[in-house]
């Protein structure tokens, strides 16, 4: 898979890549982004009620598209969360 | 053998009451959780195996050793020698949580056959991978054929998943569920996965969402092949988990008597 795929998949470009549907890439981009989201919210629903809906949207993409997550365990996103959080406001 | 996906929300369910004869957990959920709840699912005589989303098959990480290590520990624990993973993409060198494609091509066969070796190597023993719904995705050889010369190279198992091929075949033509099952031996499969999906007006697409009552046709094709072959049928229902009774209801639907 080209990183092109990864780019549009992570909101980091809307190119599509050569022989990919954009329909298809979209479906990847919103699954990626519901994951990230709900997991985030479980952990900080505050922060999510706080923030409304457009301002959280924005925040949860802008974390996407920086994303270089490695652990396999899903439940490990709340942690480079707060770390992103840490870093973005330094 | 009918079994069904053990969710978290079940965890203050009488499971003695759910009509399954076993069940399936994602490791990654429960290598850092108390294993009580699954260590009373196989008191009551009925296994607990396990089906995994991380291992990243078709990415380009080296693979997870630890993640592996932790894994065989689990199997050990919950006494199963059962364990499938997707043959897909969890991310490129990095994790995103989803399932992606990878392209079906023969340079891919090779790569990802072999990574699959890898990971049987360091198990010990043989890993089943599954066939995924894909929304896009490119290549010169078909699904089933891509999945077929993948599992004979490998030498591996497959968790044959008749919903994910429903889905597909619904978005993209292709081979159908007949058509597909032709084209796998059957041998290899470890167990059946069915599930339900919904059509998504957004993206034109169907989208395996595991959040509604398993389609006819793909229920009817289980059961034949439970029939036919032996093969153990496992329903998975992820998303807006129903009661026990709407649960109970679709696993005793893939028993072979309601075909009669």
């Amino acid at each position: 898979m080209s990183a092109a795929f990864y780019d549009f998949v992570r909101g980091r470009s809307d190119d599509v890549p050569a022989g990919y549907t954009a329909a298809g890439l979209r479906v990847y981009r919103h699954l990626v982004y519901l994951g990230a989201s709900q997991m985030i919210e479980a952990h900080f629903p505050a922060v999510r009620e706080q923030l409304g809906d457009d301002a959280w949207r924005t925040l949860i993409e802008a974390y996407i598209r920086q994303s270089e997550w490695t652990s396999p365990y899903y439940g490990d996103l709340k942690d480079d969360f707060l770390a992103y959080l840490a870093r973005e406001s330094a | 053998m009918i079994g069904l996906g053990y969710r978290r929300e079940m965890s203050d369910w009488d499971m003695s009451a759910v009509q399954a004869d076993f069940f399936e957990v994602a490791p990654e959920n429960w290598v850092h959780r108390d294993r009580a709840p699954l260590h009373q699912l196989i008191a009551s005589g009925r296994p607990v195996h396990l089906h995994g989303v991380s291992l990243n098959l078709g990415g380009s990480s080296p693979l997870d050793l630890d993640f592996l290590r932790a894994v065989r520990e689990l199997m050990a624990d919950l006494n199963t020698t059962v364990y499938s993973d997707h043959l897909a993409a969890s991310g490129d060198a990095h994790q995103l949580y989803d399932l992606f494609p990878i392209p079906f091509t023969r340079a891919e066969v090779r790569r990802v056959s072999d990574r699959i070796r890898q990971v049987q190597d360091v198990l010990g023993q043989r890993l089943a991978v599954e066939n995924t719904t894909w929304y896009t995705n490119i290549g010169e050889l078909s699904e089933a054929d891509f999945l077929a010369q993948v599992a004979e190279r490998a030498d591996c198992g497959i968790l044959l998943d008749l919903n994910n091929v429903t889905v597909n075949h619904q978005n993209h033509g292709g081979h159908d569920l007949t058509a597909f099952v032709q084209h796998i031996d059957l041998e290899r499969v470890s167990y059946l996965h069915v599930a339900g999906h919904e059509w998504d007006e957004r993206f034109g697409l169907y989208i395996d969402t595991h959040s509604q009552p398993v389609a006819p046709g793909t229920a009817e094709m289980a059961r034949q092949l439970n029939q036919t072959h032996g093969i153990p049928i496992l329903l998975e229902w992820d998303n807006d988990v129903p009661g026990m009774d709407v649960l109970n209801r679709e696993l005793a639907c893939l028993r072979p008597s309601m075909t009669l």
